[in-house]
């Protein structure tokens, strides 16, 4: 059995053929390692990342765009867009901070800094 | 009575001869109406016209379209009694700038003024759907209302404009033409029509032509250039007559429709809105497109308006520079038709304005556009210029125009229902004629009042507007100031017309508040530039809310139910 | 008055790295940004992709633009914020003079070099001439996008997408996340306008379908969009009649290309090229202005914002380093027929080194080499599986026996 994908890892695209021949899967056309390990897993298990943002309780910074960090299975996106929208952010974070620890085998963290650049307008000296 | 048999034989007879063969042509009062059923629209129309030249004084064209179901009016969803048992001196029927001009004029005495329109905002009809040139009147005929308020019209915007703080320029306007032919023929008509209507202006030659016009193709032979012609922002001037009659004392009910009216003894004694009754003492009917079904109404219908719909096209104001005065293209096919084929024209705000085509539908709203008439405009303009493009164009839009079959003017009081004043059949040169219109029908209200109001001059009348800053086209010290004053002048919101947030924020609080996307768009421009709102209209919608108190989701585009989005994303557990 | 080396107009991705890189070659660097915040576009793109030519990963767009800002705030670059350019001015000395409005008043800021960085606009539905009636409900994708990511309010329940562009297929996949209805992505051509991976993992994963060949020719609607009429197209791609279909749908999303903007680089009379709608430059990114560079999305419209970033590198290396000196421009060429695009357009003999080559292929293609010459000497050659329209490509060079002449691109 044959199955034709577009590899998603990169910009570039690429067209696989996975093949399985009684549990034996070859990819072809990947141009590169991570390339034919997903083609692998397309086939066994197909997992992604996904991303959205979530409310926050700050007036001034409602939502906060969030990602996985790692991948979760492809099945389980909605449910997982249930739990995001359930989510209620109360502290400041910062990128990267962890959200839910345990999502769906990844984890739910921040992408962007809730606090506020040094000076929102910053210029050192007017001669 | 038989001299009347004779003249409605004689239409019956030039119907018949003209192919209309199943069309019926009678007399009611001093209107010949029309009967019958045919199945093109446009043949529809030509036996209206056909009936138009026998000394009757409107035609009222009944002829049915086969198969064919007008869309009901366009009405508003509020219900409320707003209104109810209101009793103004007098009530105006349409906020576009015919009836805005009325009110306005009519604050000048001691009158309640109530002004009524069924849209969220005023100038939604082709008060806001249209070149913005005040023609200087050489297309009309002397003799003509049209020619008169024309040039009357023309002359007082000056003044108008500096009073009510909008943009005007007069930039001319050339009557170009191709064919030598024309040129000759032309010009004793063209010159005759000047010296009797007392416009300025004549022939030029080919070489000052493009002396002054470098850009102009070759394709043009000569001009006709009359340098009173104006254009401003027919938008801005509705709204801006609107606001100054509202600071002087005058009422502007939008999102008002009028369902009916009661007659008792001839007289309008009722006119039922959606928002209540009012008992007004006199009625006048600016009511554009639709002002014979108020005629209706009243039961005063002796005329008909033949919606003639048209398309304009914008270009990029980069292409602004290229051209100074409005001009068309004149062919000898055009010289002597209902409108004048369009042209281009650079408008008050430094775009260039495109069109507009002309042609006759049988709906009154429809301002949809169409592929073909927006290429065949392109086509027919973009050539006349060298460096315009079809890439240039940013939008288009449609407005309908609402002519009677006479072509004419009516502005009078009713001979049949004494408190209705009629201001109908306003059609191009509308915009140019209004202030001048509204002179006249205010002369006419007054008399028609004066039996029953002590009528005299409204001490407190302030003709200026109160004027808010116009950021862009202020200088540095100026701006320096004003943001001083307000940091909010200082924040640039639409960054292709480079609108600032104060300027925004004015608009929701002026006299008539602006709180939908369009309604500022037509006020202060955010949205009107190359990226269309693509990148101002959240921004826009967020300062309204901020302003009003309103949620994103109660903000429209334009009134009704249109709004912007429709429901908050189910975050922090707000699923609905 | 204010006076700096360097202006970069922009902060956006292609501005912070054109400030950054300034700023590491000695200039005192400022940046302009009209909106409240840096970042650019990459505040509302909450979607991952980014930063996999440049950083090795998978980045969302605030991630990427944020390490932009981590390394401009450890280099103290100033910047101001909410402030707008309204007139550009170049001196007679050769400097530059800007006016900018910020809700502090109106300052006037004068530099030696100017980066411009001001990103593109979105096609609108009257550019690709949309026609039937005007309600609410028609949006540009990134119109959308700022809707849903940023204000947190659904611009639709039920939307058709006009566009295959990578924004449009984004969008379906993230108003189908947050709960509507994507009746479907329509594009006139016959190949999709965005990445294939997109295609893939915004709607294959979805079961969005994608219409070639097909266009949406009326949107029906009195107050808001209820309908939208679509139609196949031939090959010259006009609609074919018979072959209308009305969808019933809330709203239409556009995402019918990007256009640079270049409203700044006009007033300073910087000369652009039709072909990309932005400046037309060298390989220092400096336009036919002395003095002035472009870069990123305003220079030509480019399919990752890694390139945008590495364009803001060599603007702002090569601003910081400008001096009003001599140039030498030569036309770099390249057969129209095959390329639509090859930016930069100019090689400056007077300042020899690295060229870095961005170009678009005009239609899809296969198995081709494509060659670089100098003085008709091959000096770069790359063999391409496969080439599309919608995917940049790009190839650096570094001059021959130490000099760059007659410079051409060519493919077999």
């Amino acid at each position: 059995m044959t199955r034709e994908l577009t590899c998603i890892v990169c910009p570039n695209g690429c067209r696989l053929k996975v093949t399985d021949e009684g549990g034996n899967l070859t990819v072809s056309g990947a141009t590169c390692k991570r390339g034919e390990a997903f083609g692998k897993s397309e086939v066994l298990n197909p997992t992604r990342s996904i991303t959205s943002t979530v409310a926050t309780k700050f007036k001034d910074f409602p939502l906060l765009p969030v990602k996985t960090l790692g991948e979760i299975p492809k099945d389980k996106i909605f449910e997982a867009m249930k739990v995001i929208n359930s989510v209620k952010v109360t502290k400041r974070l910062k990128t990267g901070d962890v959200i839910i620890d345990d999502f769906f085998g990844a984890k739910l963290v921040a992408t962007t800094d809730m606090a506020r650049l040094p000076k929102e307008v910053r210029i050192k000296e007017a001669e | 009575m038989r001299k009347m048999a004779e003249r409605i034989e004689k239409v019956q007879k030039a119907l018949i001869r003209k192919g209309f063969k199943e069309v019926y042509a009678r007399q009611w009062r001093q209107s010949v109406i029309l009967e019958g059923e045919m199945d093109d629209w446009k043949q529809i129309v030509k036996a209206g016209k056909a009936a138009a030249k026998f000394g009757y004084k409107g035609v009222v064209n009944e002829i049915k379209l086969k198969g064919y179901t007008a869309p009901p009016l366009r009405v508003p969803d509020v219900q409320d009694g707003a209104l109810e048992g209101k009793r103004p001196d007098v009530m105006i029927i349409g906020g576009g700038v015919i009836g805005c001009s009325i009110a306005r004029e009519l604050t000048k005495y001691n009158l309640t003024i109530l002004l009524a329109d069924k849209e969220s905002d005023v100038a939604m009809h082709a008060s806001s759907r249209n070149d913005g040139m005040i023609h200087p009147g050489i297309a009309s005929h002397a003799g003509t209302l049209r020619g008169e308020m024309n040039v009357k019209g023309n002359a007082m915007y000056t003044q108008l404009c500096k009073e009510l703080d909008i943009p005007f320029k007069r930039y001319g306007n050339l009557i170009l033409y191709s064919d030598h032919v024309f040129g000759v023929a032309a010009e004793p008509v063209l010159a005759e029509r000047a010296r009797k209507l007392g416009i300025e202006g004549g022939k030029i030659s080919r070489e000052y032509l493009h002396q002054i016009e470098p850009n102009i193709t070759d394709k043009a032979l000569g001009a006709f250039i009359y340098p009173s012609s104006g254009v401003l922002s027919p938008y801005k001037l509705t709204v801006a007559l609107a606001e100054n009659a509202v600071e002087n004392g005058a009422e502007v009910s939008l999102n008002t429709v009028v369902t009916g009216m009661e007659i008792d003894d001839n007289e309008i004694c009722k006119v039922f809105t959606n928002r209540g009754t009012v008992y007004p003492r006199l009625v006048i009917n600016a009511a554009g497109t639709f002002a014979d079904k108020v005629a209706e109404m009243a039961g005063d219908k002796f005329f008909s308006i033949h919606p003639r719909k048209g398309e304009l096209v914008i270009l990029d104001k980069k292409k602004g520079h290229l051209v100074t005065r409005s001009m068309g293209l004149v062919g000898l096919d055009q010289a002597f038709a209902d409108t004048k084929g369009g042209g281009v024209m650079r408008t008050i705000d430094g775009n260039v304005l495109v069109g507009p085509d002309a042609y006759e539908i049988p709906e009154r709203e429809d301002f949809s556009t169409h592929r073909d008439h927006i290429d065949a405009i392109c086509k027919k303009h973009l050539p006349l210029i060298k460096g315009f493009t079809q890439g240039d164009v940013i939008t288009y839009f449609a407005g309908v125009r609402a002519p009677t079959y006479e072509e004419e003017f009516i502005i009078e009081r009713s001979d049949y229902v004494p408190n209705l004043v009629h201001a109908a059949g306003i059609q191009s040169p509308g915009l140019a004629s209004a202030p001048a219109i509204a002179e006249r029908i205010a002369e006419i209200t007054v008399n028609a009042l004066k039996p029953y109001v002590d009528i005299h001059k409204n001490p407190k009348f302030n003709p200026y507007r109160r004027r808010v800053p116009h950021m862009a086209a202020l200088s540095f010290e100026e701006k320096q100031k004003v943001i001083k004053e307000n940091p909010d002048y200082g924040v640039i919101i639409c960054r292709c017309e480079e609108i600032s947030k104060g300027e925004i924020i004015d608009a929701i609080h002026s006299p008539i508040p602006a709180t939908s996307i369009d309604a500022l768009k037509r006020r202060v421009r955010p949205g009107m530039g190359r990226c269309q709102g693509g990148f101002c209209s959240p921004l826009v919608t967020k300062i309204i809310c901020d302003e009003t108190g309103m949620t994103p989701d109660m903000v429209t585009k334009s009134g009704g139910n249109s709004q912007l989005v429709l429901e908050k994303t189910h975050k922090g557990g707000d699923a609905k | 008055m204010m006076h700096y080396d360097v202006c970069v107009l922009g902060g956006g991705p292609a501005g912070l790295a054109a400030a950054i890189s300034a700023a590491d070659n000695g200039a005192k660097t400022l940046i302009i940004e009209r909106e409240a915040k840096l970042g650019g576009i990459l505040k509302q793109c909450i979607h991952d992709g980014f930063g996999i030519v440049r950083f090795g990963e998978r980045l969302t767009g605030p991630e990427y633009a944020g390490r932009f800002i981590k390394e401009m705030v450890k280099r103290d670059i100033d910047y101001i914020t909410n402030a707008f350019a309204t007139d550009a001015k170049r001196l007679p000395d050769g400097t530059f003079s800007f006016e900018v409005q910020s809700a502090q008043g109106v300052l006037n800021i004068t530099c030696n070099a100017v980066v411009l960085a001001c990103g593109c606009r979105e096609r609108t539905s009257r550019q690709v001439f949309i026609h039937g009636d005007r309600p609410a409900g028609i949006f540009n994708a990134g119109t959308a996008q700022y809707f849903v990511n940023i204000l947190g309010y659904m611009p639709t329940k039920r939307c058709v997408i006009l566009g295959s562009g990578d924004i449009g297929m984004i969008m379906a996949r993230r108003l189908t996340l947050e709960g509507a209805e994507v009746e479907g992505v329509y594009e006139i051509k016959d190949t999709p306008a965005g990445l294939a991976r997109n295609v893939a993992q915004c709607l294959d994963d979805y079961n969005i379908p994608l219409h070639l060949s097909t266009t949406v020719t009326r949107v029906i609607g009195e107050k808001r969009v209820e309908a939208v009429e679509v139609a196949k197209v031939d090959e010259h791609m006009n609609p074919i009649e018979g072959t209308e279909r009305i969808i019933p749908c809330d709203a239409l999303i556009l995402s019918v290309g990007l256009i640079p903007e270049n409203e700044i680089a006009e007033k300073l009379g910087v000369e652009l090229d039709p072909a990309t709608k932005g400046a037309y430059v060298d390989q220092k990114l400096m336009t036919s202005v002395p003095g002035v560079f472009s870069c990123g999305n305003a220079l030509h419209v480019n399919d990752l914002v890694d390139y945008v970033s590495q364009s803001g590198d060599i603007a702002g290396k090569f601003a910081a380093k400008y001096k009003p000196e001599k140039r030498y421009r030569v036309k770099i060429d390249y057969p129209k027929n095959e390329f639509s695009y090859v930016v930069p357009q100019y090689y400056d003999l007077m300042e020899q080194g690295e060229l870095t080559l961005y170009f678009r292929v005009r239609k899809d293609c296969t198995n081709k080499t494509v060659f670089i010459d100098n003085d008709e000497k091959v000096i770069k050659k790359k063999k391409y599986q496969r080439m599309l329209p919608s995917e940049m490509e790009t190839l650096t060079v570094k001059p021959e026996n130490g000099r760059f002449g007659e410079i051409s691109l060519r493919m077999e």
